[in-house]
């Protein structure tokens, strides 16, 4: 235990410091540190290295090695780098590499080396060059931040977004900044430079002096400046040796450290944590490193070899030829724990269960210490918090043991956070191994979140582990193990070297039917790599046919795409297919295509029904649809033309179309029609009136009404009315004209061929009794009881139906039996029944 | 008199959810165009926003005038516009021609089109060769469900059964499979399905696609509704051409209910303004009548009249304190009950004055003969007297239509003569209509091969049952025919009638046609559900040449309680009659079942043919 703290250094009275070894890393470097350009990525990421023989102007022809290596020192990748002169390189949160080059054009890489895009800072740069630049990251992603030949600065807050913005000018300024850094201060970034002993401030809108608080004199330059990881506080390391300490708004002065050494320093860091007890800062010197704080001490490490510091949410990375390490301050939970002498609850509990494994009384006195106190929860939490911390399983195991068996003397201590920090210990101490390499901290963890490391790992082609961890964390397969899935499919496709049956057949057999995988995502990647057969192969595997249509109409499978919409269902998704089509094929075969496609063709028809009714023409000519066609031309007759001369001719081209569709009768209708509109044409020039548009029997009608009745009687012959008709239409129209006389003269002019009930009905409408009874005597048997009934004589009609001893006449006759008069005639009817009967 | 439900029936889920969801989605949509605007509402569209949302919640919502989507040139002076919208290119033209206009006159407005229930592409298409896609910004209106009564879900599409009985457009098919999806999600997903017609097996294929995208979330819902059973309009067409004789169908024949309300005109009321009535569940008196034959109802509403009557004589007699009592808390009731019975009995005198001018016995005589397949010559020739007389184009073609159907077809000398007598006596424009019929197969003319069908049935006898199955197949697929004799037959569709069919009290389903005809939807559901499956059904499917459009779709799953499963979702893809209502509502009670209806639209026989006319 008392070796436990034995690399703990206090700083100040109330932090210690621990600085431990992640990997020791065993990389085999070609060149020493100092001699290239470094880029770490924050968040345990990779580290890129390259070579830089611009500055020593040595052998220009020989192109230097970019090598990207994990944080423990696993080599990634290694390209001989082809592109110009590098200035800078630096990591994105997305953990792509962006190399700044001289001439401002920005390279983007992944973490395999593989070039991903470019862009440019700007035309100004070109001339000038780019002196320094910075990759810096907000919360609104990575921005790069150049200083030009011409002293100015331009930047970029969001490289994913990209808009330069180009800071106004330094007045007066003719060298080069000793130092700058960039602030993010009201979600804006801004500059911070040094020239000599001012410092100014740039927005996009002005430059201002600012002068730090309580600064020690007979400053005559700043050599060095740091941001912390937050970018709440900065750090000035002036050329009196001084360390100036304060808050980043420059408001505020934490404290103030002279170090006694005037070298400018290689590197200066912050390292903290959130809610840190002590604000400090790491310098480093050629072989030096120094903690400052608010504290008369400084904390001071030796450096064997060159060194390369990263700065943390939580503390510093530091990592050389040979080692790779963490320093940081020991956090609460822990100090608490480990603290020599410590009296807090957790360390009490961690020695009761050392001393419970001993099997020794002890235990029980140390746990009754703690929970005379009622602190065993404290306790518990303690240790599980303290366990995060640990770097060692081992620790970490003793800790949480610690955590469990405090457990045991709780009634109602919830389980979760003791579970959550074993899973989370689980997943860490997985990704921290030597082969994954990436050393993150609980707290780093937790802020990056475990669907980010999740897409670190797929980054890293760690697609098995990244589903074991899915799996182990039970995580919804939909945001879990299908997305990696589906990462994995991307980069499978691309693998050229395998044919397009195996990588479909690969890919269809670990995915299967995976609940939220994309096979047509998985298409378009395979067809951005230039596999359009593949991806027409992973479509077949797409179980929405919605999702197929777009990517097989990028690919030029037009006919393909329009057999999916349509299995799909989705006429929108048919019409999309179909439009595209239409562009894309000359006319006669796109109605080719439509003739072997029923549900399409419907579909065009009823836009073109609506929108382009040419077009619809087109199309049944195309088919030989005689019978439509002619249809389409009389839909024209009452649509489009108002002339009688153009109806006709419309007529007379469907009438055709009719003959040529074997459609005699339709043809013959169409013809007759022809002949009445002529005809009613020339009754409305004769006669005045309205005839147009009336059927047949309405023309005939409004001729008797209008007293014509020989015109009306020649167009009956004209177009062979049956007599039937005539009689009714006749009869119907005298009837309305009460003309009784000219209606029973019409009677008699022949045997009526619909008989005499419909005249006892038509008069009886008319409510002209008198006229119905003279027809009514007329009535053929069958319906005589029916005409005396209309007519109102029930006692007749009783005699009638006896008469013909017909039942159902008999009933019928009997339900009109309602008037008080009618009673004998009911009776009588009643007795016949009767008599009916006995026979 | 009007049955109760068994008491064991189950509960019905709650379906007033759908309203609610339709007009916070509608709120939310007229929110994102903040401000005063005024409201363009297609005529169709009227009726169901009434019943989702009334003025005074549009007004709340900033709406500052309404007007109707029709092609008089526009007065409005707002500064935004807002057009709710079915997807129809006529629609489009119409926005198009008001922006247009306005861009004209150098007037800059804010245009805002709400689809219902969706967008189509066609649309955007048009708005972007009219100039203008992007002057306006379109929204969709998810609203495909209006609960018209308790048991009762319209998606109020009424072109559904032209676009897609006609013309062969499929597009309302994803609004059902949607709308069902919607049902699904809200009341649990449906453990057993079945269905019959090519439209049918669509609608549920691409549901239940529908169901295997959505993530898991809903799937471990509760089934609250049992089974669902699809149905195409187009295997049973002789039910909705029939003339309807219960009550409910026959207020639709007589003054058309319109979105679950009706317009009783003066005739009516007995006065000279009209009324518009809600007809349905809460209508306690309208409740009782609905299902009943016509015959019944005039007793029942003296019976009720009566006990009315009684009720307010009880006021008789009774001292200041029960006088209170009754004024307070029954009078109100009685004199809502009072005013319903008025309506309905005037509804009643209006229908039975109507009916007797034209001649309802005969018609009903005829029809009735048409279904059991006798006197077809005297049935014919009142087909054509009734075209003679001009009687009614709507009515005559109905008649022609069901003589084609019961008849398989017309003999080729009546096709020619009925079509010509037609033509004479309502116009040579009907030829259009003729070639719609006779493309949707309800007027068609017997095939030459028909003279086969005697050969065949000839043949049918001689060998197996086997090979005559598959003769009759190879001649079904010559042309489709509705096989409606046979059909009646297997079903035994017309019940065998031992004296008078007792209408008040009803045997079978056959109650809602006088007794005279079991509606063909109706039983092949009944058959279904009894059998839960097809088996046994295979020469009915054959004859309604639909073999590989009848399916079902079995879930095992065990959380569907015994409740659940006695309630069943009949899904009507193009339309059905309340006759058809009535009979499933009389065989769920005597079943134990509850039917929920969910339709494209109501129908009837008129709305048929107009929308095959031209």
């Amino acid at each position: 235990m008392d070796c436990y703290t034995a690399n703990w250094n206090p700083l100040g009275d109330s932090a210690f410091y621990r600085k431990y070894e992640l990997y020791s890393v065993d990389w085999d470097l070609k060149e020493d540190l100092r001699d290239c350009l470094v880029a770490a990525a924050p968040y345990g990421g990779p580290i890129a290295l390259l070579r830089t023989p611009w500055r020593k102007e040595k052998a220009p022809s020989v192109r230097p090695v970019l090598e990207i290596y994990s944080a423990s020192g696993m080599p990634l990748a290694s390209f001989l780098w082809k592109s110009g002169p590098v200035v800078s390189l630096g990591w994105s949160a997305e953990e792509e590499l962006l190399c700044v080059q001289e001439d401002g054009a920005v390279l983007v890489y992944g973490l395999h080396g593989d070039f991903r895009r470019h862009f440019s800072m700007g035309n100004e740069v070109l001339q000038n060059r780019v002196l320094d630049a910075r990759i810096f990251h907000t919360e609104f992603g990575s921005g790069v931040a150049i200083l030009t030949g011409a002293h100015r600065f331009t930047l970029s807050a969001n490289v994913g977004d990209l808009k330069l913005r180009r800071m106004p000018e330094v007045p007066g300024l003719q060298n080069v900044p000793s130092c700058w850094t960039i602030l993010c201060q009201e979600r804006a970034a801004h500059i911070l430079l040094a020239v000599g002993p001012d410092l100014y401030l740039l927005d996009h809108a002005a430059c201002s002096a600012v002068t730090p608080p309580g600064l020690a004199p007979g400053v005559s330059s700043f050599l060095q400046m740091a941001v912390s990881f937050t970018y709440r506080h900065l750090a000035l390391f002036t050329d009196t040796g001084h360390i100036w300490m304060g808050t980043a708004s420059l408001k505020e002065k934490l404290c103030e450290f002279n170090c006694n050494i005037r070298a400018p320093p290689k590197q200066m860091v912050w390292c903290s944590r959130p809610r840190s007890k002590e604000r400090a800062v790491v310098v480093a010197w050629e072989r030096r490193l120094m903690v400052v704080g608010d504290a008369p001490e400084s904390i001071q490490f030796v450096l064997d070899e060159d060194s390369y510091l990263v700065p943390e949410l939580d503390g510093v990375r530091i990592f050389s030829r040979s080692s790779h390490e963490f320093l940081h301050e020991v956090p609460v939970a822990s100090e608490e724990i480990f603290k020599i002498a410590s009296m807090a609850p957790g360390a009490l509990l961690l020695e009761a269960q050392k001393e419970y494994e001993k099997e020794s009384q002890k235990a029980d006195e140390y746990l009754r210490e703690i929970q005379e106190l009622g602190q065993l929860p404290q306790a518990v939490q303690q240790c599980i918090e303290a366990a995060g911390h640990e770097h060692c399983p081992d620790m970490q195991k003793s800790l949480l043991r610690a955590a469990s068996f405090g457990k045991c003397f709780l009634d109602r201590f919830p389980p979760d956070s003791f579970v959550r920090m074993c899973q989370d210990l689980r997943v860490l101490n997985a990704v921290r191994d030597y082969h994954i390499g990436i050393p993150l901290t609980y707290s780093q963890y937790k802020q990056l979140t475990i669907q980010v490391l999740l897409d670190r790992l797929v980054l890293r082609r760690l697609y098995p582990l990244a589903i074991q961890i899915c799996e182990y964390l039970r995580l919804p397969e939909v945001q879990g193990v299908s997305r990696i899935l589906a990462h994995w499919a991307c980069y499978k496709v691309q693998q050229k070297d395998v044919s397009d049956e195996d990588v479909a057949r690969a890919i269809n057999q670990k995915l299967g039917d995976t609940p939220g995988v994309s096979y047509s995502d998985i298409a378009a990647r395979a067809y951005g790599c230039g596999r359009t057969e593949l991806a027409i192969k992973l479509l077949e595997y797409e179980p929405r046919s919605g999702e197929q249509v777009p990517l097989l109409l990028k690919m030029k499978r037009s006919k393909l795409a329009l057999n999916k919409a349509i299995e799909s269902g989705d006429t929108d998704l048919v019409f999309t297919v179909l439009l595209h089509l239409k562009n894309e094929l000359n006319r006669g075969d796109f109605f080719m295509t439509l003739r072997n496609q029923p549900i399409a063709l419907s579909l065009y028809r009823q836009y073109c029904k609506h929108q382009e009714l040419e077009t619809l023409k087109d199309l049944y000519n195309q088919d030989d649809n005689h019978q439509e066609l002619g249809s389409f031309h009389i839909r024209a007759s009452y649509a489009a033309e108002e002339r009688i001369e153009g109806r006709v001719a419309a007529l007379q081209t469907a009438a055709d179309a009719f003959y040529k569709a074997k459609n005699e009768f339709a043809a013959k209708a169409t013809e007759d029609q022809m002949r009445l509109l002529r005809l009613q044409r020339r009754l409305e020039d004769e006669l005045g009136g309205q005839f147009l548009d009336l059927s047949l029997h309405d023309t005939v009608t409004t001729l008797i009404l209008g007293g014509q009745n020989k015109r009306a009687e020649q167009l009956a012959r004209d177009f062979r009315i049956p007599d039937k008709r005539l009689w009714w239409l006749k009869l119907t129209a005298l009837a309305d004209l009460e003309e009784w006389e000219e209606l029973e003269k019409f009677s008699k002019s022949k045997k009526s061929p619909i008989g005499y009930l419909p005249f006892v009905e038509i008069c009886m409408k008319q409510h002209n009794k008198y006229e119905a009874k003279k027809y009514a005597s007329r009535v053929g048997p069958e319906q005589k009881v029916k005409a005396l009934l209309l007519v109102g004589d029930v006692a007749q009609a009783a005699d009638v139906a006896i008469e013909h001893r017909n039942e159902a006449e008999l009933s019928l006759v009997l339900s009109h039996c309602t008037g008080a008069t009618d009673g004998p005639t009911a009776d009588k009817i009643q007795r016949a029944r009767a008599q009916a009967q006995k026979k | 008199m009007a049955f109760p439900h068994r008491p064991d029936a189950p509960e019905l889920p709650d379906f007033s959810m759908l309203k609610r969801l339709a007009r916070d989605q509608l709120i939310y949509l007229l929110e994102q165009l903040p401000g005063k605007k005024d409201l363009f509402i297609e005529a169709d569209l009227m009726s169901p926003l009434d019943r989702i949302a009334s003025v005074s919640i549009l007004k709340q919502h900033e709406v500052d005038k309404l007007y109707k989507v029709e092609s008089k040139p526009v007065l409005s002076s707002s500064e935004q516009l807002c057009f709710l919208v079915r997807p129809r290119i006529k629609n489009m033209r119409y926005i198009a021609n008001l922006v247009n206009t306005d861009k004209l006159a150098g007037r800059t407005r804010k245009y805002k089109v709400i689809f219902s229930p969706q967008k189509f592409y066609a649309c955007e298409m048009v708005l972007e060769e009219e100039g203008i896609y992007g002057d306006v910004s379109c929204d969709e209106w998810a609203f495909s469900l209006l609960p018209l009564d308790v048991d009762l879900l319209s998606m109020e599409l009424p072109e559904f059964f032209r676009d897609y009985f006609l013309e062969g457009d499929q597009r309302w098919i994803n609004t059902v499979a949607h709308a069902l999806h919607l049902l699904s999600t809200l009341y649990g997903s449906f453990p057993n399905c079945y269905g019959l017609g090519r439209c049918a097996k669509m609608s549920h294929e691409l549901w239940r696609t529908l169901e295997e995208e959505e993530d898991g979330e809903t799937k471990g819902r509760k089934a609250e509704i049992g089974h669902i059973f699809f149905l195409d309009r187009d295997m049973d067409f002789v039910t909705a051409l029939c003339s309807q004789v219960v009550y409910e169908g026959l207020v639709d024949d007589t003054f058309r209910i319109k979105c679950g309300s009706v317009d009783f005109g003066p005739e009516v009321m007995s006065s000279d303004r009209s009324l518009k009535v809600l007809l349905n569940a809460e209508d306690k008196v309208f409740n009782e009548i609905r299902n009943e034959h016509f015959s019944n109802v005039f007793g029942f509403l003296s019976q009720k009249a009566r006990n009315l009557q009684a009720q307010y004589d009880r006021r008789r007699g009774m001292d200041i304190k029960q006088m209170k009592n009754f004024v307070s808390q029954e009078l109100k009731g009685l004199k809502q009950e009072h005013r319903l019975l008025s309506l309905h009995i005037g509804a009643c005198e209006s229908i039975m004055k109507k009916k007797t001018k034209q001649d309802f016995q005969e018609l009903i005589k005829t029809e009735h003969a048409l279904l059991e397949g006798f006197n077809i010559r005297e049935s014919t020739s009142y087909i054509e007297e009734h075209i003679d007389r001009q009687v009614s184009p709507i009515e005559s073609l109905r008649l022609m239509c069901l003589l084609s159907i019961t008849e398989n077809g017309l003999i080729p000398k009546d096709y020619r003569s009925l079509k010509t007598q037609y033509l004479q006596s309502y116009g040579p424009e009907h030829l259009l209509t003729f070639s719609n019929l006779r493309r949707a197969g309800l007027l068609t003319e017997q095939a030459p091969g028909d003279a086969l069908t005697a050969m065949e049935s000839k043949v049918s006898k001689l060998v197996t049952d086997k090979a005559a199955g598959k003769i009759t197949d190879a001649f079904s697929s010559l042309a489709k025919r509705s096989n409606f004799r046979a059909i009646s037959k297997k079903l035994n569709l017309i019940p065998r009638v031992d004296g008078e069919y007792d209408l008040k009290v009803p045997r079978d389903m056959a109650y809602v046609f006088s007794g005279a005809y079991v509606p063909l939807s109706c039983r092949i559901i009944e058959q279904v559900l009894e059998r839960r499956s097809w088996q046994g059904l295979d020469e009915v499917v054959r004859l309604l040449t639909c073999s590989e459009f009848a399916f079902t779709d079995i879930t095992k799953e065990d959380k569907a309680s015994s409740e659940s499963l006695r309630l069943i979702l009949v899904v009507f893809l193009g339309g059905c009659t309340f006759s058809e209502l009535s009979a499933l509502r009389f065989l769920g009670r005597e079943k134990g079942y509850r039917f929920i209806f969910l339709t494209t639209a109501m129908t009837n026989s008129a709305r048929l043919m107009e929308a095959m006319s031209e």
